[in-house]
């Protein structure tokens, strides 16, 4: 059979619908409890909808940009796997993408290349869903006692912590840009052309005072990367 | 619309008893059900589908993808941890879209009622905020990937052949120097790690982590020599990575 069958499959959807389920009674549940504890002390109901306002306002965008780089994810495996991942799952796209690319990788394939099958998806499956119960353990295990971790690995030194993020995320986007590098033609373009399309969108944000812009740069530069990528590569290539 | 004055001081006691516990409850509960739903995928395809990885390819994905992950398990709950507070925490690291939307939502919420983040009541209304941030984000991934679907059958075989072959180059290509901005120093060692493991042709699964590490490594030397450092932690706070 068919992968690409598969993974548009009702199962998929069911899997996600169960993920959002679960995560829709937690919050809501959070929620009814701090409105119940806000209103005993003070807080009115219109107070409540103007929280409410402002965050549904402030969660648009967001949430725009997702739907908008999700289009790699639906393009790469299915509709299906872009809904149980994103619909309330802990990766963000990009991140769900590096994942599906090192399960690939593993089985000895390549994410959207002509050698992937249902083996390479198979272990996709397994891998993106499988690598992010690390967070969920981490969170439900380790909540209550996260003010005193904190102090014991930064060693009070927050930035250390910050320094530490950039260099692992630069160091695992470094290593799949450059076997794309390594290709030359276009997908060395796409890289160099995603690469600065993303700090040029990035610092005109500064430039001009929008602050917003920073929502959209990675989008932007993914697509202006991709058909920059395809031009150089000549329109029928 | 600001509240501050109007919303009295929380009894600590009260806040312990009535939320904090349920809270930790609930988000226990939710976090380890969570779990077992990310284990339905791959069973659902194995019982239905008789499709399972051999062993080899599981070793060796998840050995990569950990190499990237693991680094976050531990790193990321302890840096939004002040700002999420419980039960942001719980809902953040089940939901995900920390950074560009929980985080906000929290912020706004908490100016709107004019409390500050950090205390019981910026807590209680950052989580208002937080949890109408996942419904609307969960039903909107719904009609989207329903919509996305639905909307590429109709893109030519140029554009079809653009997505398949370039999006993923230029993805890595935009957040690496989305990165390399905010940490320019980092950048070049990361680049020359991975070009280095990739000519000698060493095989993903030793290729990623020496580049990741490396990366670390590297980081904490010129972290360290550019704050004149020694490289053990110290309580010395400065202004930029």
């Amino acid at each position: 059979m068919d992968w690409q069958q598969i993974a548009n499959g009702s199962w998929i959807w069911i899997c996600g619908a169960v993920l959002a389920a679960i995560a829709l009674y937690q919050c809501t549940s959070f929620a009814l409890l701090a409105v119940k504890l806000l209103r005993r002390y003070g807080l009115e109901k219109r107070e409540v909808m103007g929280m409410l306002r402002g965050a549904a306002i402030t969660s648009v965008g967001p949430i725009l940009v997702e739907l908008f780089v999700m289009v790699a994810l639906v393009v790469a495996l299915s509709p299906g796997i872009a809904w149980q991942r994103e619909g309330a799952a802990v990766g963000s796209v990009i991140t769900e993408l590096i994942q599906a690319t090192n399960a690939a990788a593993g089985a000895g394939q390549e994410l959207g290349g002509d050698n992937f099958d249902l083996i390479g998806f198979a272990n996709v499956i397994f891998v993106m869903n499988i690598s992010c119960i690390g967070w969920m353990l981490a969170a439900g295990f380790f909540t209550r006692y996260l003010g005193r971790a904190r102090q014991k690995i930064a060693g009070g030194d927050d930035r250390w912590l910050i320094v530490l993020s950039v260099c692992a995320t630069l160091g695992i986007f470094g290593f799949w840009a450059s076997t794309n590098l390594v290709k030359g033609g276009g997908a060395l373009v796409a890289v160099v052309a995603g690469a600065i399309l993303a700090a040029f969108f990035f610092k005109l944000a500064d430039r001009i005072g929008k602050p917003r812009l920073k929502e959209w740069a990675l989008g932007l530069a993914m697509f202006g990367g991709m058909f920059i990528g395809k031009l150089s590569a000549g329109w029928g290539g | 619309m600001r509240t501050g004055k109007k919303l009295q001081a929380i009894c600590p006691k009260v806040y312990a008893e009535e939320f904090s516990r349920p809270v930790h409850k609930i988000g226990m509960i939710t976090c380890g059900l969570a779990v077992l739903a990310n284990l339905l995928p791959p069973a659902w395809l194995y019982l239905q589908y008789g499709v399972f990885p051999p062993a080899a390819a599981i070793a060796k994905g998840m050995g990569l993808a950990l190499t990237y992950a693991v680094p976050f398990f531990i790193i990321e709950p302890i840096i939004y941890y002040p700002v999420l507070g419980d039960a942001g925490t719980y809902m953040s690291f089940l939901s995900g879209n920390i950074a560009n939307m929980r985080l906000p939502c929290a912020a706004v919420a908490q100016a709107v009622a004019g409390v500050e983040e950090g205390t019981r009541e910026g807590e209680l209304i950052g989580t208002v905020g937080i949890a109408l941030s996942i419904w609307l984000s969960i039903f909107a991934v719904l009609i989207g990937a329903l919509a996305t679907g639905w909307f590429v059958q109709f893109f030519s075989p140029w554009l079809q052949d653009a997505f398949k072959s370039y999006l993923l180059p230029a993805t890595w290509g935009a957040v690496f120097g989305l990165f390399a901005l905010r940490g320019l120093r980092y950048a070049p060692a990361a680049l020359v790690l991975a070009l280095t493991v990739i000519l000698l042709k060493w095989p993903p699964y030793i290729a990623i982590p020496i580049t990741v590490f490396g990366t670390i490594l590297v980081g904490r030397v010129i972290y360290c020599h550019s704050h004149g450092r020694t490289l053990g932690p110290d309580r010395q706070r400065t202004p930029e990575l």
